[in-house]
């Protein structure tokens, strides 16, 4: 509860301590309730939000674990239609295991489980523009590389996007194809692998992509591929 | 053709139930919100969770944002900011950190030249200079990792009183510098 007594140099101090984020569990409960009704309270909670939002760009940006987009989805479902049975559920029907001999099934099943090798991590990168704005998502996908515009925009008129990789220790990069207008492209080059600091840029060459095989023009976007650590 | 643009009109969008749109915004939004709810938590686990509650305040509250009152991509950061804060409140932050290599990057002198080149990056940045430095460390401890008082205090090796007037002060600051 906000005092309802309290100065208006205090209000914004409250609202500026509120957006910092330095208020205490109830404290930052008791604004985030009062915004709801209490107008002054809110348009001062949003200038300083207005104020501080450039501080945000000191966070680094950081490719959300994948499978989160359908958790996001799955949540706001209010009453997801019932899920399809997988494949160990109907393994696992007990009419079945009766059919096939229940042990050795649950043992074997209990072995693929265990003796399931970890998932490898991904390789992935975030290309960011000259700006630290996220421009391009990278992701190694087996042998080959996935790429999607996080925040599509047409190369300049009369001219295309073009993407190289570049191995640790090679002198040259590899072009992997131009990049389409819709900004999504998958490459399997036969040269290459995607690995753990391999250089990845794209930049601006003359329609049909760089005529000599290495880039002509300014690297417009450039990132190295890194081990995305956790899920 | 920037981002701005495109993101508001998706918002209105969400704010009709549109999936699609949200899903758009996610695509387009969610590496750069991600690093800043794990800035926060300094964990991907954690870090999805708030993007997860995040995302399904901005569903509930797309109507709420108002391009008079800041751009998009602010209205999405705060949104997620405070859904990483709830977060780290939730588990205890009113204890002192001890990870020493909290904050150490992001502060020195020349990460706040990567605060946003837009006019009002700028003007921030500028602001921010006039600061004491541990009262601008402080700031970008609290609004960029989460810090509460006391780990600030203990980051800064400061008393917590101390603190609680510096930020405070270091914002009444800001508020005349910007004004």
């Amino acid at each position: 509860m906000i005092p309802p007594g309290m100065s208006p140099e205090d209000r914004d101090a409250l609202a500026a301590e509120y957006v910092l984020g330095t208020l205490e569990a109830r404290e930052a409960a008791a604004v985030a309730a009062a915004l709801e009704s209490d107008a002054a309270l809110a348009e001062a909670v949003a200038r300083w939000e207005a104020r501080l939002a450039p501080l945000a760009t000191l966070a680094p940006p950081e490719a959300p674990p994948p499978g989160l987009w359908d958790r996001i989805a799955a949540a706001l479902d209010p009453a997801p239609p019932p899920k399809a049975r997988g494949w160990l559920a109907g393994l696992l029907d007990p009419w079945r295991i009766g059919a096939i001999g229940g042990t050795a099934l649950a043992a074997g099943l209990a072995a693929f489980i265990l003796l399931r090798p970890e998932p490898e991590p991904r390789l992935m990168t975030v290309l960011l523009t000259d700006r630290d704005q996220p421009a391009w998502l990278v992701e190694a996908d087996g042998g080959g590389l996935r790429l999607a515009s996080l925040n599509p925009r047409p190369a300049p008129e009369g001219r295309v996007l073009e993407l190289w990789a570049l191995p640790q220790g090679a002198t040259a990069p590899t072009s992997l194809g131009l990049i389409p207008a819709e900004g999504r492209i998958s490459v399997a080059p036969s040269t290459i692998r995607p690995s753990p600091g391999m250089l990845i840029e794209i930049t601006l060459e003359p329609p049909g992509g760089s005529p000599i095989g290495r880039p002509t023009g300014p690297i417009l976007f450039i990132g190295r591929l890194a081990r995305a650590t956790g899920t | 053709m920037d981002a701005a643009t495109e993101l508001a009109p998706l918002l209105s969008a969400v704010a009709t139930g549109d999936r699609q749109a949200l899903r758009a915004v996610y695509e387009r939004q969610s590496v750069r919100l991600f690093g800043v709810a794990n800035a926060i938590l300094r964990d991907r686990d954690s870090a999805a969770d708030a993007l997860q509650d995040a995302f399904l305040r901005i569903a509930r509250r797309a109507h709420q944002f108002d391009p008079a009152r800041g751009t998009p991509e602010a209205w999405l950061a705060a949104i997620v900011r405070y859904a990483a804060l709830d977060m780290a409140r939730a588990r205890g932050r009113e204890i002192p950190t001890d990870d020493p290599a909290l904050g150490d990057q992001p502060v020195e002198p020349e990460a706040l030249e990567r605060v946003s080149a837009s006019a009002e990056g700028r003007r921030l940045r500028q602001c921010l200079a006039t600061l004491e430095e541990r009262n601008r460390r402080g700031i970008v401890l609290a609004f960029v990792h989460g810090l509460s008082h006391a780990q600030i205090a203990a980051q800064l090796e400061l008393p917590l009183g101390t603190v609680k007037a510096w930020i405070r002060r270091g914002l009444l600051r800001l508020r005349e510098c910007l004004a």
